[in-house]
């Protein structure tokens, strides 16, 4: 059978219908923008008669919407030449590093092509390919220094305010050592950079603390990938879930973490039970401490209020909520970060 | 001589073998998938070695993903990833070959 | 110009450079002529990789009797030079050039495979040259370079680009080829090298197929270039000679033992004088026939 590979474009409507009714057959019905928009590119195979039986798509370096043909008697070859096809064009713009979400089913498909599984739960799995891999990654923060125990806060820090601050006083208080891992995702208001500098520069006279860019692991489950997930309500499970059982098979063992802080968030139903996924996957080998927020003129300090305070350029406002550092940044930058909102 | 960015070569399909090269790593160290790991698997890291070798690389990370491949493949595919990782690709070394 | 007395070239067949499934299987289909593709076959981001693959499979593979080809790319990409030279390194017998419009193409071609001859210790004169013409200048040109060099052994028909040039397509019955056909195979003769038609690429037409190739040898082409090992067999079948053919064939190879045995300057049979032509046909029904095995190596005939 000889099979065509060619590009699919979406924009295209009959291409979308065509896509979607393939997908559809073969169990994946989750077509939400918020999946479908980040596609940058889409490849499929097509038989002779110019049937779509293989397809695969990318956003970012992210590998997704990948299914093949069920009855197809050479199913992993087909497979193969799909993913294969999506890791040569990542490996044109050159992303060498990328990862795939899916059903726990193709696990075994995954790694048969190099990938390794980072995180599995009941609903979907994380792998990762190429390289640098996570046990890069893992032995560049144990470079920084080695602690038989460490506390661990992920953190967003949009910007670093002193409610972060509390939190890592708290930490850094009552454990010999602290890893601030910072949240890698350019979609906040603070570039990465820009963040972890401020992170770096609010925490920098606490001695016992670390901190450290989340790189290409910590990114925020929100935008876990959720295309193949049949019910809503598991999604925030998934993601959530993923996240923490990633963060206990790897960082855990490969950092020492002991203890994990996180900050209370009254107004946040996703981060609760983000707190809640955390403490169910990682007790009880790690504690979960849940820390009450700092406030300030009776009310929980938050980065999304000082993002407010940006947009509407009250410095003064700023001032209660965050430390020194950031303030300056957010003086000198003002109009920059207004541009942005 | 020693890389400076990754870079792949090969395929995922029968009878190929597809080779990612990092910088870093403690000398060569080497990731292979194989279905015939048991019986080739040192050979196979062997033929990769040798051809980083020739190229004078002393430290790299490499990722192999074997589906079967002759050695002649695997140091075509290995030759490649090289290439492409020193950027050298328009000025090949033919002593190598 | 380069002798080709000796090569069947039938059947060439086209094997995508970047293929190592493909490569390494490549001998084991009987085709005369095996052209390695390092162009259209392979995707611009792996040209420089398929060039490996296919210099450690020239270097490290027997591909018995079949002829050594590859297509490298054209001389206006950036792969054309370090493909010349990968693939003389590899001592390949032939390269093909594609999309050659004219004789200073090859003249351009020769210069730097001589180069590379002497770079890396091959012969020179050891790499022959083949022309692809794909586009209207390059037929109107085909007898200048059929006869552009010593090194040329054969031209061929691209119909595919071809036909695009010609702001048309490719028909069934191939009434839109039929002046490209008939200059390639009149350049080749004149220049005594071999012509090839072009690729057939419809699998599921073998009637197709047959008329095409029966229309092609019917025409004089040498050979087919072919995409898909089953098509080997079928080409094959066209170019067998009749038993006719074979019989005639024969006698003319008799009548010239008898001639060479007797000390005679001039060969002749039923009266007439077989002069060269006919004794070069009768010794390539005699191939053709023992490649198809009809007749053993001594002119018997084999089975039935």
């Amino acid at each position: 059978m000889t099979v065509q590979m060619r590009d699919m474009y979406l924009s295209d409507h009959l291409t979308m219908c065509r896509w979607q009714e393939f997908l559809e057959s073969e169990g994946i019905h989750e077509f939400q923008a918020g999946e479908v928009r980040p596609i940058e590119e889409t490849v499929g195979l097509f038989d002779e008669d110019g049937r779509l039986i293989a397809t695969g798509s990318l956003a970012g370096c992210v590998l997704k919407y990948i299914a093949v043909r069920r009855e197809d008697l050479d199913h992993s070859a087909l497979f193969n030449r799909i993913v294969g096809e999506l890791i040569a064009r990542l490996a044109d713009r050159g992303a060498t590093h990328y990862f795939v979400f899916t059903k726990p089913m193709y696990v075994t498909a995954f790694e048969h092509i190099g990938f390794t599984k980072l995180a599995q739960v009941e609903q979907g799995v994380l792998l990762e390919g190429g390289l640098p891999g996570i046990d890069a990654y893992l032995k560049d923060v144990r470079a920084l220094g080695n602690w038989p125990q460490s506390a661990a806060i992920v953190m967003n820090a949009n910007p670093f305010t002193l409610g972060h601050r509390h939190l890592v006083e708290v930490a850094a208080s009552r454990n010999r050592h602290v890893y601030v891992f910072v949240v890698h995702a350019d979609r906040s208001l603070f570039t990465t950079d820009e963040r972890l500098e401020l992170v770096r520069q609010g925490v920098a006279d606490i001695r016992n603390v670390t901190v450290v860019d989340g790189g290409d692991y910590l990114v925020g489950f929100a935008t876990f990938p959720a295309y193949f997930i049949a019910s809503p309500e598991d999604v925030v499970d998934y993601q959530t879930k993923l996240d923490a059982t990633l963060f206990r098979d790897w960082f855990v063992p490969a950092l020492g973490i002991t203890r994990r802080y996180v900050g209370q968030e009254p107004y946040s139903p996703t981060t609760e039970a983000y707190n809640k996924a955390l403490k169910e996957v990682l007790e009880p080998r790690t504690q979960v401490t849940v820390i009450e927020r700092e406030q300030a003129g009776g009310e929980p300090i938050s980065a999304s209020r000082v993002r407010q305070l940006v947009a509407q350029g009250d410095l003064d406002g700023i001032d209660a909520l965050v430390p020194a550092t950031t303030r300056l940044f957010i003086q000198h930058h003002l109009l920059q970060l207004q541009m942005r909102i | 001589m020693d890389i400076t960015r990754t870079a792949t070569a090969g395929t995922l399909e029968s009878s190929d073998i597809q080779v990612t090269l990092a910088p870093g790593g403690d000398g060569i160290d080497i990731d292979l998938t194989s279905d015939v790991i048991k019986q080739f698997g040192e050979q196979i890291k062997a033929t990769i070695t040798s051809v980083l070798k020739d190229y004078g690389i002393t430290s790299a990370k490499v990722k192999a993903v074997d589906k079967g491949a002759l050695d002649i493949v695997i140091k075509a595919r290995t030759v490649a990833a090289v290439q492409r990782a020193l950027d050298i690709v328009e000025q090949p070394k033919w002593e190598v070959l | 110009m380069a002798e080709n007395g000796e090569k069947l070239r039938r059947t060439m067949m086209f094997v995508p450079g970047n293929n190592p499934a493909m490569i390494k299987d490549a001998g084991i289909y009987g085709a005369d002529s095996i052209m390695f593709d390092l162009e259209d076959g392979v995707s611009l981001d792996q040209k420089d990789a398929a060039r490996y693959l296919v210099y450690e499979a020239l270097t490290n593979i027997d591909y018995g009797k079949a002829e050594l080809v590859v297509r490298i790319n054209g001389d206006d990409t950036p792969f054309y030079e370090n493909d010349i030279k990968a693939m003389v390194k590899a001592g390949v017998e032939v390269i093909r050039l594609p999309k050659v419009e004219s004789a200073e193409m090859m003249y351009r071609l020769e210069q730097k495979v001589e180069a590379a001859e002497r770079q890396f210790g091959r012969p020179v004169g050891s790499t022959k040259l083949m022309a692809a013409l794909e586009s209207a200048e390059g037929v109107l040109h085909a007898e200048e370079i059929a006869k552009s060099s010593d090194r040329m052994i054969g031209i061929a028909l691209s119909a595919e680009d071809y036909t695009t040039d010609m702001k048309t397509h490719r028909y069934p019955d191939g009434q839109e080829l039929l002046f490209a056909r008939n200059m390639v195979v009149h350049a080749a003769r004149a220049a005594k090298i071999a012509a090839f038609d072009t690729v057939f690429s419809n699998m599921n037409d073998p009637e197709g197929f047959y008329r095409e190739t029966r229309l092609i040898h019917q025409l004089g082409f040498d050979g087919k270039s072919l995409i898909n090992p089953r098509q080997i067999e079928m080409v094959n079948e066209v170019f067998t000679p009749t038993h006719d053919e074979i019989s005639n064939a024969q006698n003319v190879m008799a009548a010239i033992k008898k001639a060479k045995a007797q000390g005679s300057g001039v060969i002749s049979m039923n009266g007439k004088m077989v002069d060269r032509p006919v004794a070069l046909r009768a010794e390539r029904v005699m191939k053709l026939a023992k490649a198809a095995h009809i007749i053993d190596e001594e002119g018997n005939y084999l089975g039935k």
